[in-house]
């Protein structure tokens, strides 16, 4: 699974997210040697995030990690974690790409991910991971089912104290590591780097990420989850069980203002799916969406949106103008309710807001893959072949062509992979397993 | 991914010019690591008198509520604390065995 420093390969995916693992693991299954490059420091994207899925509400995590080990321990595909992709270029050999390295500070080789390290750190940080509702010390291992799992030291918050070295015991710490440009040469390449939500600062009426009890859906999903920071719901500002959730829908889609006109897609589902989990881990609690539509597009989807609304989940028909800070931590939430009653609020205890999907990589000056109005991977044969670009040999998967839940990304990830082996037996004639396997690093 | 590496991981010599190196991250880390310590101190001791909700915590050390969540959250990921009964609206929290024998010694 380690890396080496010039590779050559069948096939590049960029993006270690779901559709990324997904398009690997198909190509690597048909004897393509096959390079995973993630800029994170594990595998996984944002599904091994999540806390269920829906439309099934199966845990993300016993789905998601069975791919990150398949596509771990496969003989045919190499990872490369830590790595900010500088140049993806077309070249008569296929694509290349080049990237550098961040130092983890940690011998990956050495490291058998004890966490002795971590326990030792004296620096607590708030934890991304865990939506900055917990800490994590300056060295960790990212998350309970990172793939690999191996430390990662954050040098910005590292005194130098010399503790995780004192405590390691296969001596991995490295203090003087330094950035690794590496070098990729392929035949084809598929473009999975899936999604960033906008942020909760982009937009004042909703309180610019400085009202008490206003979250995102992402850190809502860790709430939810099994291993998240409070290891149940409860209220960021002072650990109150909320007797009162709200979910404000759109909060960052459909919205000219945010720079995001379309359709996030997936967040109606999201909202109903996190309710339905509100409702069975807060059974006394009321829960209302706050929804201009509810779009349950997909298969057994307005199903589950009915079977939400049995539970006795309140939908509100409005758009919310405004959140403020309410009495004693409440948020109150201002809306036009387009069934009758006009400008109105109500106090809630907690707020999740549905932000916006804006694309995960900006292209522009690393590679010249053509772009669609809304800055996501365009694809030239939409109906045909939608995982096709105009990129000759480099393929799309997943929300990296557009918002799309997980469902899809799956499909997409599978004809991406299709695509790209076609294109693999068109270049060679050959059967499968063609590349240089002396230079391509097991 | 063993390039770029010392042989002695903590050799005095690379210590001491990574020092000089990073400098400011180090003073805002070794700030950082004092506050923690502080905080930390005081929800330990707070619950070795007895359990406590975080509205209980807060008073008793004078963090911000939202903080004393957040050094609450962050313990029980560490194994020091660990979630006690309900109590209302609030859950309490208690030292873990060992952290608690460790703050009477
Ligand atoms: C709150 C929330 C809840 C959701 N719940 C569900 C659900 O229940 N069911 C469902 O079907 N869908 C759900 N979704 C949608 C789901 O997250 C996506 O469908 C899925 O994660 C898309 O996978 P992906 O691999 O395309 O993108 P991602 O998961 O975003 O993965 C992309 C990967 O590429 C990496 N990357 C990005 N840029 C680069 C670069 N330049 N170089 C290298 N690597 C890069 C990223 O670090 C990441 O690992 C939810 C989404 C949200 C926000
Ligand atoms: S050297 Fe840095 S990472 Fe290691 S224990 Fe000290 S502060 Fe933490
Ligand atoms: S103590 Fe050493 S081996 Fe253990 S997780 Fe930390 S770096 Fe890895």
């Amino acid at each position: 699974m380690d890396s080496s420093k010039n590779a050559v390969f069948d096939a590049v995916v960029i993006g270690g997210g779901i559709a990324g693992l997904q398009s690997a693991l198909d190509l690597a299954g048909q004897g393509y040697k096959t390079a995973v490059v993630e800029k994170d420091a594990s595998i996984g994207g944002k599904m091994i995030r999540l806390s269920k899925v829906f439309p099934t509400l199966d845990c993300a995590s016993c789905i998601t990690t069975p791919k990150m080990a398949a596509a771990a321990h496969h003989d045919n595909i190499t990872l490369y974690t830590c790595c900010d992709v500088q140049r993806v270029e077309k070249n008569a050999a296929g694509v290349s790409v080049s990237m550098i390295q961040r130092p983890r500070y940690v011998d990956i080789d050495k490291c058998i991910g004890c966490r002795k390290c971590e326990y030792n750190c004296p620096v607590l940080v708030p934890d991304a991971e865990q939506g900055g509702f917990s800490g994590r010390k300056a060295i960790r291992i990212p998350f309970s089912n990172a793939i690999p799992q191996k430390a990662l030291l954050d040098v910005e918050h590292c005194m130098l104290c010399g503790k995780c070295a004192d405590v390691c015991p296969t001596k991995a710490i490295r203090y003087d590591q330094k950035p690794e440009p590496l070098a990729i040469q392929a035949k084809t390449a598929i473009l999975a780097t899936g999604y960033e939500l906008s942020s909760v600062t982009g937009k004042p009426q909703y309180g610019n990420g400085d009202i008490p009890n206003v979250i995102d859906s992402l850190q809502m999903e860790r709430l939810l989850a099994p291993h998240g920071p409070y290891g149940r719901v409860l209220r960021p500002s002072d650990g109150m069980i909320p007797d009162s959730i709200a979910y404000v829908q759109c909060a960052g889609s459909r919205d000219a203002s945010m720079g995001v006109p379309y359709c996030s897609r997936f967040c109606c589902m999201y909202a109903v799916k996190q309710a339905m989990l509100l409702s069975g881990s807060l059974p006394l609690a009321d829960i209302t969406i706050y929804y201009m539509d509810i779009r349950a597009f997909g298969k057994n989807y307005e199903q589950f949106y009915q079977n939400a609304k049995a539970m006795g989940i309140e939908f509100v028909k409005a758009k919310v103008a405004s959140l403020d800070a309410g009495q004693g931590g409440a948020v109150t939430v201002r809306y036009e309710d387009q069934t009758g009653e006009g400008a109105t609020s109500r106090d809630h205890d907690l707020v999740v807001l549905s932000m916006g999907v804006l694309p995960g990589f900006a292209p522009g000056g690393v590679c010249p893959v053509g772009l669609g109005p809304d800055g996501f991977i365009q694809s030239v044969l939409p109906k045909m072949s939608p995982a096709v670009t105009d990129m000759d040999g480099v393929f799309v998967a997943g929300v990296a062509a557009g918002p799309k839940d997980i469902v899809d990304t799956i499909t997409e990830a599978g004809a991406a992979a299709m695509e790209a082996a076609k294109y693999l037996t068109a270049l060679s004639g050959k059967a499968p397993g063609a590349a240089n396997k002396e230079s391509a690093h097991e | 991914m063993s390039h770029n590496i010392s042989d002695t991981p903590v050799s005095k010599e690379i210590l001491k010019a990574l020092r000089a190196e990073r400098k400011d991250w180090i003073a805002g880390a070794a700030a950082l690591a004092r506050e923690n310590k502080k905080a930390r101190k005081a929800v330990m001791e707070r619950l070795a008198a007895a359990s406590a909700t975080v509205p209980e915590i807060a008073e008793a050390t004078g963090l911000a509520p939202d903080a004393a969540l957040w050094m609450v959250a962050s313990l029980k990921k560490f194994g020091e604390v660990v979630e006690a009964e309900k109590d209302g609206s609030f859950y309490r929290y208690a030292l873990a065995a060992e952290a608690a024998q460790a703050q009477e010694a």
